[in-house]
């Protein structure tokens, strides 16, 4: 049975460097994604993934497992792209092969598949700051309401407030298609 | 616990994809996280291990180093007022007197930054700081001047000098810089950890993390 998160973390704080392996390999694919969905570009992404990361390692030492290391994680990722939210702009990272709207003649079903993939990907862009956030706290990361509470240094009111308005936008997002 | 999600969402957003990070950055953070677990903070406690020698030695080396040059510097008041222009008599002008003295331009704008300040305290307690590597560059200092900064190692003078002002956030994170810029990544590991133990609120601006974190 692997170990818990916060017990790795525990591990780590006392100087076992593969407990934290352990953990980036765990969460690595999840932060990475909330990080990336959330700025304009790939690079920015991976700067501001290193750097939430770099902090996790330098905070180590205060490290006590008083909720989820999740939450721990997240609230650490949440001050981050606070920072970069604070500088102003930010949008989905553009699908890769994402033509642009009206540039597209091919009726083909696989074009309005990636369309519409792209309407979804422009509709959470166009969520305000902090419901996309409560949205991808909740999806990604799969943190709960008091979860992304915590981490956003919000009352749990809030966060379902955002998290709901944040999916009945998508999920407008979803039906016109 | 509650889950928000609705079937439909969740389904399109997964279809977003499942980027992940490249393998290069997830080698250079796990290689920090390596060397992190290595370099421990400054402790409270004696290390163990082949550093276990290296906190006391310093701090006994420091603090006998200090003594020593603040006996020799009150002993050399009377010369050092000869020397310099008229001052108030005050261990502050002592101070000056003797660092200009030893005048060099890293020693000259440092003195032109510090502000007045009052009475120096007894020496080892700036020295018993300066011993703390790590928690010597944010302790507020403010009566350190007439450390002995004359006649100490270069590093030991900064320290001192350092610790003659209350120091911003702002001037501890661009000695940190100037620790990376001199490719003392341990030290400014150290000194990073405990800038962020001391603040751990404080918000480091964008420009200056891509200086003071390691690259």
């Amino acid at each position: 049975m692997e170990a818990p998160d916060e017990q790795l973390m525990l591990a780590y704080r006392d100087g076992n460097a593969a407990a934290f392996e352990t953990l980036y390999l765990r969460h690595r694919g999840r932060l990475f994604r909330f990080v990336l969905r959330s700025v304009k570009s790939r690079a920015t992404a991976e700067e501001l993934f290193q750097e939430i990361w770099m902090r996790v390692i330098e905070a180590r030492e205060r490290y006590a497992p008083q909720a989820r290391f999740t939450t721990w994680l997240y609230t650490i990722a949440h001050h981050r792209m606070v920072d970069h939210w604070r500088r102003g702009g930010l949008s989905l990272v553009e699908l890769d092969d994402q033509d642009p709207p009206g540039d597209s003649p091919d009726p083909a079903r696989q074009l309005e598949a990636r369309q519409a993939l792209a309407r979804f990907a422009q509709a959470l862009q166009a969520l305000p700051v902090a419901q996309r956030e409560a949205f991808l706290l909740h999806e990604e990361a799969g943190l709960s309401i008091a979860e992304i509470a915590a981490a956003t240094g919000s009352n749990a009111e809030a966060a379902k407030s955002r998290l709901r308005y944040a999916v009945a936008k998508l999920k407008a997002a979803v039906e016109d298609d | 616990m509650t889950d928000e999600r609705d079937p439909k969402v969740s389904r399109r957003y997964r279809e977003l994809g499942a980027e992940e990070p490249p393998t290069e950055l997830d080698a250079e953070i796990l290689a920090v996280s390596r060397r992190a677990a290595e370099t421990r903070l400054a402790p409270l406690v004696p290390p163990t291990g082949r550093r276990r020698w290296y906190f006391p030695v310093a701090a006994a080396a420091i603090i006998t180093l200090a003594v020593a040059v603040t006996v020799h510097v009150e002993r050399q008041q009377p010369d050092a007022e000869s020397i310099t222009p008229a001052p108030p008599s005050t261990p502050e002008s002592r101070t000056d007197a003797l660092e200009a003295k030893k005048d060099s331009a890293p020693q000259a704008e440092l003195r032109k930054a510090k502000p007045a300040k009052p009475p120096a305290a007894s020496a080892p307690a700036p020295a018993l700081r300066a011993a703390d590597t790590a928690r010597n560059m944010e302790q507020p200092e403010p009566q350190a001047r007439s450390a002995p900064d004359a006649q100490v190692t270069g590093l030991a003078m900064r320290r001192a000098e350092r610790g003659a002002v209350e120091e911003a956030p702002e001037r501890i994170l661009e000695r940190i810089a100037e620790l990376r810029r001199q490719g003392k990544q341990d030290e400014a590991d150290k000194a990073l950890a405990e800038f962020r133990r001391r603040y751990p609120d404080y918000r480091i601006a964008e420009e200056m993390l891509k200086k003071v974190e390691r690259p």
